[in-house]
């Protein structure tokens, strides 16, 4: 799927871009770490289907497999950018 | 997060930065839900959600997904999903736990039966912080023996509908209306999709932080607009029908507001060296 970089927005001032929905950041919108699709994008497991198993690592580095960690509870995954920046 | 556990629900965050670097969030924010470490972004392209506009050499914002989440039940199927467009919106709490929890909303007994459509309008939670959705949840108790309209309609009857005013800086995303079913009609056989029973339409709301208003109790927001309706049974229709909702609530505010230096700030959490890190791993061809 071909993803378009949503750069609707103006410069309110330099160092400060509203985007079209007059969210404020620092880089023009479609730029970087602002770059939100315009339109259609892919979204991933469809509803209805499982969730594929996730292996990653836990904050201590050993493997999570959240479909066995769960225990058989429903759970909510988030999927962020950065808790970084 | 206590809601979620009092709800049996478990709460799992994946980001494509280092093991460390998410400790230390973890412990800078005495986070309790369980955060994961996606650093070659297996998982996020496993999902098909690798944001495909930033390019492999764009350091070191390359690996990062569209940002959205699943809510799965017992048996690990999906039940729901949010994502929106804008990477500045998120789906606030209340919002996945209501899905997760089967979206479910415990409604009072009825006090007494009347003719008409009956419209509550609650906000789903405590404030409205910038760029966090809350839901504006109208329940619609329909009378036996009449139902509303789902889309699509036809013949100029007007479907059960919720939508803000146009207010500069409060925005709405995705709607969640419930499933619709079938009414064939007894004397043209036209097939029309209805609603009966308690009727539950759910709109995502947020603010872009530009349109608060200040006052000596703090800093709020409005979110104002209309819910639209036609109740009919087999035989006639009503008119159609609107009622206008008003909500003020607190701006509130979001995690980042928190940090940085100053007087019940949350800590830093050592971002500068693992952003270093996060640069170094990309350039280094990892």
């Amino acid at each position: 799927m071909g993803v378009e970089a949503d750069r609707r927005g103006s410069e309110l001032a330099p160092g400060q871009f509203e985007d079209h929905e007059g969210y404020v950041a620092p880089l023009p919108p479609g730029f970087g770490p602002r770059s939100s699709p315009l339109g259609q994008f892919p979204t991933g497991p469809e509803v209805g289907s499982r969730l594929p198993d996730v292996v990653a690592l836990s904050t201590a580095g050993h493997t999570i497999d959240i479909q066995a960690d769960r225990e058989g509870r429903p759970a909510v995954l988030i999927f962020i950018r950065s808790a970084v920046w | 997060m206590p809601a979620f556990t009092a709800a049996g629900v478990r709460l799992y965050v994946l980001s494509y930065d280092e093991p460390d670097a998410l400790a230390d969030f973890k412990s800078a924010h005495a986070v309790t839900f369980t955060m994961l470490s996606d650093p070659d972004s297996a998982v996020i392209r496993q999902f098909g959600i690798l944001n495909s506009m930033i390019g492999e050499d764009d350091h070191p914002w390359y690996g990062v997904p569209y940002p959205g989440a699943y809510v799965i039940d017992s048996e690990g199927v999906v039940v729901a999903k949010f994502f929106e467009n804008n990477f500045a919106v998120r789906s606030g709490p209340e919002q996945l736990l209501a899905a997760a929890q089967g979206r479910e909303v415990i409604l009072e007994g009825r006090s007494e039966t009347t003719e008409n459509v009956t419209v509550e309008v609650t906000l789903d939670g405590e404030s409205l912080p910038a760029g966090l959705t809350r839901e504006i949840v109208a329940v619609l108790r329909v009378p036996e023996g009449r139902h509303l309209y789902g889309e699509p309609v036809s013949g100029g009857l007007v479907a059960a509908s919720i939508e803000l005013d146009e207010t500069p800086g409060i925005l709405s995303y995705t709607p969640v209306f419930p499933d619709t079913r079938p009414l064939t009609l007894s004397g043209d056989g036209h097939t029309l999709q209805i609603y009966d029973g308690d009727v539950v339409l759910r709109l995502p709301v947020a603010q872009n932080g530009r349109t608060m208003n200040k006052d000596e109790d703090g800093r709020w927001v409005t979110v104002s607009g209309r819910v639209r309706w036609q109740a009919c049974d087999q035989e006639s229709c009503g008119l159609p029908e609107e009622q206008r909702f008003e909500i003020r609530v607190p701006a509130g505010y979001t995690l980042m507001a928190d940090m940085g230096p100053g007087a019940g700030k949350v800590p830093a959490m050592n971002g500068a060296a693992h952003m270093k890190t996060m640069v170094s791993r990309r350039a280094c061809g990892n």
